[in-house]
């Protein structure tokens, strides 16, 4: 049984319930007494998700100020459990745009009972798809395609969709414009030791999608992977371009790709949803660029005292430029004040999480940027407290970076009307946990 | 299934309406609106119900405007008939009187045309669960499954399910699971179909046990096929169906490898799917249908390395837990596999403790020659962790690894490092690892001694450190120039110390010391003695007073009982069998991989533990104390282990039993000499834990010695076999096994025959299978077709790392087999195969 959930609730940070929906009636209707009991009102609380009381299980997860909690009685499947409540989730914000925490619950809880319907029947997962569902529910009420008062907005058999196969897109779409956006995202993550070597490096990247296309339109996307060129030379029976290929370690794709195709063909081809989706996903650990180098020395000078020195080396193209970039250097509870020497940016002790947060808005490639701060520290009495030293930590976005070095080199839309259609393509790297130890 | 009723108490929660007013309120208004046919009545009657709904998620009872409910219920608001269902879904099995007022409209509903409210009128009419109304339940449902909409079918599949649960009888004279087969195999709809697959198989699961018939449609359902049917169509079902369809397909026994190789390409796509849980279902398709081909099987392995290892980077910390849970068995079942990718395995400073926890396990296991000095460089950075217990699981790791690997030198460096950061918990988890490294490795004593020599017992809190300290200062005292002086400064703040586990152990050590340097110490055994013999601790008294009984007797006596030349340790105490790790792993992608532990450990009623839930408040405050303490003693059982141990716990268990049963049996403490080492039990230690001292008899000796598990690597009383005795649990994973079948040479090859009854009874492999595994010899690989067969099979002997590797290829119809044997010693293959044709002949006798 893949899920098989017994119920599921929505609780607020302090336990009281939002949404319950019980599926089954093979748990009490006191479990949640016994998830507040257990694991909120203890330390169990983010020791593990997945916790056994009694004869159930409860797999939860914590989004916003909300706990979405899943019970099991049976041998559950986890993974699946958990991908239904991201997803559901997703769902929701759809619904609600953009936001979900407790007020948004609040707001919409007739709607988010209407969904849980739909989405579970005793306890298996249903259709998920904001698609679909958005064709029958919608926030003003059902729209139902039999009803007299939806007559003058004729949905195309909404319920007939609701399992279809292609369940990703409905027929009848029409665009003035055509209009595709591809935004390829990377997320940089990076573990440095102290004396400056790379311990784990790796890029996860994702293709999102806005499309905006009228029809039924095929598509087809070209990268620069080694994989794809290589076919691709061979099929065409050409030597491959010399230039940077890209090898990926792992792709996964939305359901819409037909990943038949992509593993005799090695070419993503596939027919969008409307409106915006993650189109794949990929991992690299070969040949990452790292967008910025970062030296620090930090010397404790006696007991009271330290000197922290970090300079940062953007390393990506000159023309390009990074947007807010901020480092976070760890510095001991006792800190009583700092002082700061910036070449760029504004540097400040933030107490609450014990650091020296730098930040600076703009930060051109191929420049360097120094940061020397004094701190001071309260001097303790009693058994010296060593310092364990918390990695230093970056966040950044750098636009029209890749640190994979991907490429999109084509992207060809087919429809049989023949339209023309615009294509918009953006980069943007971003750190993941991009973590330097000192 | 209602919420309880609630407590007063309860609904006086400040954020959220009031009880009875609210409701008393609400219900004048529902009659008010009841009748009304104003043009704004329905959304006025919106309002309303809400107002009821969210009273009743926070838990006010609100059964008392059930007929008001229901009769504002005639409207064709489609939102208001919704949430009115979901009310009477809630309330009606606690009032089922009630609930046959809804009987009437759900039923009209059901014939609407519209199929939106057809559909859920028919979900919520099986949502009701009050057994009598189930007449009114039949027809709906045996039409729903032929509605013309797929929206109707699909939630009538659904529907057949619940009616079962609420009345098996009902749902089987109606005969709906034929309906729901005919339906499976031939609607359409991909979802239409999944719900059926779902409904068949709770159906059939709970019915195999009463009826033959459903066990034979079960088969039926994992019959080629089916199974076929299924994965064909694929790619037409939602990524939570595929789950299930992989699922079935998982348990789907090919008939041979051309089946197994069709089912994996066509599958291959499935580990690119976005859906994690797509691909975690499609993994265990993999490794279950290659279990028996050892190379592929291994393939496989390889294979799906890079979607898990994405899958653990993606997604949020409890997705990539699941996943890593996963990963974490396959790590363990082939680590060498995975002895490169170690540096996926580093903990991010971000990653929560349950991950870190994981992930550690994971970068001792995979620890080879080739990456020993990375990981243990990465593990010493964590040692320094603000997170108190992952800093001391690495601690634990870098002593693991010390204890697996051959070339110690560096990591006894690092361990001995770990002494000089000062903290507290650092040095006590190192003391401890110290110790367990010594008594592996006795000649890296020096270098150990000199460090722990400096570290001041006063700056040691924790018992376990602390225990390990005055073990080495006893075990090392000729070695260590002051032992004695530390070891007095200790036994004069006696009473000072706390826990009794140190004082056992403080009064071993001071009798070790003794021995070793009678001069320096005599005074201080005098008032260790004493300070013993006054102790209120039953254990500390009772050692104290054996050890001077002893002393009196005959110190020669007492010397070779406390201080013995001791072995060194070779072997580790696994801690789980491999059967529990194969039911494991045949449930992988489920709650068992998570839990490590076979389903029916938390599913069955009996392992639960001692609570139920009960629908009394009363009871479950009472109960979950009690639980509370349970999985906190298991989680400090589990945590505390030590290294080498385990054995321990064991005997602390069987004394407790034994105890009972017998008065005059004394309560050994298992850690009299340190703790039990597994395989060096020698005779003098054994004596120690006896109880009246060597008058006692020989064989009580030995009885008790049994009670308390010590005898565990002992064959239980073999059949008057060859002089060769097997391990009854060796442990070889498929990855050695066929290295060491590369490496070794043959021992042996000869033909022998079988009985004719056992070539009858020879109709697959499982069977043979079982029986050599009586046997003590365990099957890794078995395959063909009638008449040929062909196995590898696997032995180890008793005591030792000796293993015997089998080839045997039988043929059933001639009644012959092929048997070549290759052995770690060859001296004891003819001894093997003796003991091997023997089991091979007896086959199908029994």
């Amino acid at each position: 049984m893949p899920v098989a959930a017994s119920a599921i609730y929505f609780l607020n940070l302090r336990g009281d319930v939002l949404i319950n929906r019980l599926y089954r009636d093979d748990v009490g209707g006191n479990m949640v007494d016994a998830f507040r009991t257990h694991i909120m009102q203890t330390k169990e609380l983010g020791t593990c998700p997945v916790r056994q009381i009694g004869c159930c299980s409860f797999l939860y997860m914590r989004i916003s100020n909300v706990y979405i909690v899943i019970v099991v009685s049976s041998n559950a499947n986890v993974a699946c459990a958990f991908k239904f409540v991201v997803e559901a989730v997703a769902l929701f914000k759809s619904y609600f745009g953009g936001a979900f925490d407790e007020d948004a619950i609040r707001n919409n809880f007739v709607l988010i009972y209407e969904l849980l319907d739909e989405i579970m029947d005793f306890g298996y997962p249903q259709n998920l798809s904001p698609e679909i569902l958005k064709l029958y529910i919608t926030q003003e009420g059902v729209r139902s395609p039999f009803s007299s008062k939806s007559s003058d907005k004729p949905v195309p058999n909404a319920t007939l969709q609701v399992t279809g196969a292609v369940g990703w897109r409905r027929e009848g779409l029409v665009y003035k414009k055509n209009e595709v956006f591809l935004d390829i995202v990377e997320s940089v993550n990076l573990l440095m030791s102290s004396k400056g070597s790379v311990l784990r490096c790796d890029v996860t990247g994702k293709i999102l999608m806005k499309c905006f296309l009228s029809g039924m339109p095929d598509l087809k996307l070209g990268l620069n992977d080694k994989i794809g060129l290589e076919k691709e030379a061979q099929l065409k029976s050409r030597p491959t371009k010399s230039g940077k290929t890209i090898e990926l370690d792992d792709v996964t794709f939305h359901q819409c790709v037909n990943l038949t195709r992509f593993n005799s063909e090695k070419t993503v081809s596939f027919v969008p949803p409307d409106g915006e989706f993650e189109l794949m996903k990929y991992r690299i650990t070969e040949g990452v660029n790292l967008p910025f180098r970062v030296l620090p020395t930090i010397k404790e000078l006696g007991r009271t005292r330290m000197e922290i020195n970090v300079k940062v080396k953007s390393v990506f193209g000159a023309k390009m430029f990074a947007l807010g970039v901020v480092v976070k250097v760890p510095v001991p509870k006792q800190t009583a004040k700092a002082s700061f020497q910036t070449t760029s940016g504004k540097a400040k002790y933030n107490a609450s999480i014990d650091s020296l947060v730098w930040k600076i808005r703009k930060f051109p490639g191929q420049t360097e940027a120094t940061m020397s701060a004094e701190v001071e520290l309260i001097s303790t009495m009693g058994e010296k407290k060593s310092w364990n030293r918390p990695p230093i930590q970056m966040e950044f976005q750098v636009p029209m970076f890749t640190a994979s070095g991907l490429r999109v080199r084509f992207l060809k839309v087919w429809e049989k009307s023949g339209y023309n259609t615009v294509e918009w393509v953006r980069y943007i790297t971003r750190a993941g946990s991009y973590e330097i130890r000192c | 299934m209602a919420p309880t009723v609630p407590s007063p108490a309860k609904s006086a929660s400040p954020s959220q309406p009031s009880g009875k007013s609210e409701v008393a309120d609400l219900k004048q208004q529902l009659r008010h609106l009841a009748g009304s046919r104003a043009p704004d009545a329905d959304d006025q009657r919106r309002d309303v119900f809400k107002r009821v709904i969210s009273c009743m998620t926070a838990g006010i009872d609100v059964s008392a405007a059930f007929g008001e409910m229901v009769l504002c219920s005639a409207t064709s608001d489609v939102v208001l008939k919704k949430m009115c269902y979901l009310y009477v879904g809630v309330h009606a099995r606690n009032h089922p009187d009630l609930a046959l007022l809804t009987i009437n409209f759900l039923q009209r509903d059901c014939r609407d045309q519209d199929p939106t409210i057809r559909g859920l009128a028919l979900r919520s009419l099986c949502s009701l669960r009050v057994p009598n109304l189930v007449e009114y339940l039949v027809t709906p449902l045996a039409t729903g499954l032929k509605d013309p909409n797929v929206y109707v079918r699909m939630i009538a599949a659904v529907g057949a399910a619940k009616l079962y649960h609420i009345s098996a009888t009902a749902c089987l004279d109606a005969d709906l699971p034929a309906a729901l087969k005919a339906l499976m195999l031939s609607d359409p709809d991909a979802q239409v179909v999944a719900n059926c697959l779902h409904a068949l198989q709770e159906i059939w699961t709970l019915e195999a046990s009463n009826s033959e018939a459903a066990a034979r449609e079960i088969e039926t359902l994992y019959s080629k096929p089916v199974v076929f049917y299924f994965l064909n169509k694929i790619k037409e079902f939602s990524e939570w169906a595929q789950c299930l369809v992989l699922e079935l397909a998982s348990k789907f026994l090919p008939s041979d490898n051309n089946e197994i190789f069709d089912i994996m390409n066509l599958l291959e796509d499935r580990l690119q799917h976005a859906n994690g849980a797509v691909v975690l279902a499609t993994i265990k398709v993999f490794l279950h249908l290659t279990m028996s081909m050892t190379d592929v099987h291994q393939q496989v392995y390889e294979r799906i390395k890079a979607p898990l290892l994405t899958l653990v980077g993606a997604g949020s910390p409890e997705q990539s837990y699941s996943v890593l849970c996963h990963l974490h068995l396959l790590v363990m079942r082939a680590p060498m596999l995975f002895s490169s990718d170690y540096k996926s395995f580093y903990c991010q400073f971000s990653d929560p403790s349950y991950v870190k926890k994981l992930k550690l396990e994971m970068l001792t296991a995979i620890a080879n020659e080739s990456n020993t000095y990375e990981i243990v460089t990465e593990l010493c950075e964590y040692a320094g962790n603000v997170d108190v217990p992952i800093a001391r699981e690495s601690i634990r790791a870098v002593g693991k690894i010390a204890l697996q690997q051959y070339d110690v030198n560096a990591i006894v460096d690092r361990l001995l490092q770990f002494l000089e950061m000062d903290k507290d918990y650092v040095t006590a988890e190192t003391l401890v690892l110290v110790k367990d490294l010594l008594r592996k490795y006795p000649q890296w004593s020096h270098d150990c001694i000199a460090v722990v020599g400096n570290i001041s017992s006063k700056n040691i809190q924790e018992p376990k450190g602390k225990a390990a300290l005055i073990w080495m200062l006893g075990e090392y005292s000729q070695d260590m120039h002051d032992a004695p002086y530390i070891l007095e400064s200790l036994v004069e703040n006696w009473e000072e110390e706390h826990s009794p586990e140190v004082r056992l152990h403080l009064l071993t050590a001071v009798m070790k010391c003794f021995f070793k340097r009678p001069p320096e110490t005599q005074m201080a055994l005098g008032a260790t003695l004493a300070a013993g013999l006054s102790d209120t601790h039953q254990d500390v008294h009772d050692r104290a007073l054996f050890y001077y009984r002893l002393l009196q007797y005959d110190p020669a006596v007492a010397e070779c009982v406390v201080n013995p030349p001791k072995q060194a340790v070779s072997v580790f105490a696994d801690t789980q069998s491999t059967e529990i790790k194969d039911r494991i792993f045949d449930e992988f992608n489920s709650l068992t991989v998570v839990y490590q532990k076979p389903s029916y450990m938390f599913t069955d009623k009996e392992h639960r533990g001692p609570f139920e839930y009960s629908e009394d408040l009363t009871n479950l405050t009472v109960g979950a104390e009690a639980t509370e303490n349970v999985i906190s003693a298991q989680r400090y059982q589990e945590n505390d282990n030590d290294l080498l141990l385990s054995t321990s716990d064991k005997e602390d268990n069987g004394t407790a039993t034994n105890n009972g049963s017998s008065a005059s049996s004394y309560n050994a403490p298992s850690d009299l000499i340190g703790p039990p080492l597994l395989s060096s039990q020698t005779p003098s230690e054994t004596l120690l834990i006896n109880p009246g001292g060597p008058t006692n008899s020989l064989q009580s000796n030995f009885s008790l010695d049994d009670l308390l598990g010590l005898g565990a690597p002992e064959a239980p009383a073999a059949p008057p076999a060859p002089a060769l005795t097997l391990n009854s649990k060796p442990v070889l994973d498929p990855g050695t096994f066929q290295k060491k079948w590369g490496q070794l040479a043959l021992s042996l090859s000869q033909e022998c025959s079988l009985s004719l009854q056992g070539a009858a009874s020879l109709m697959n492999p499982q069977s043979l299978i079982r029986h050599m595994q009586s046997n003590f010899i365990q099957c890794i690989a078995s395959g063909g077709q009638p008449p040929n067969y062909k196995f590898f099979f696997y032995a180890q002997k008793d005591g030792a790392t000796v293993f015997f590797l089998v080839e045997c290829i039988i043929n059933t119809a001639s009644a012959k087999a092929q048997v070549k044997i290759k052995a770690d010693d060859g001296t004891a293959a003819d001894a093997f195969s003796a003991l091997f044709q023997s089991a091979l002949s007896k086959f199908g006798l029994s």
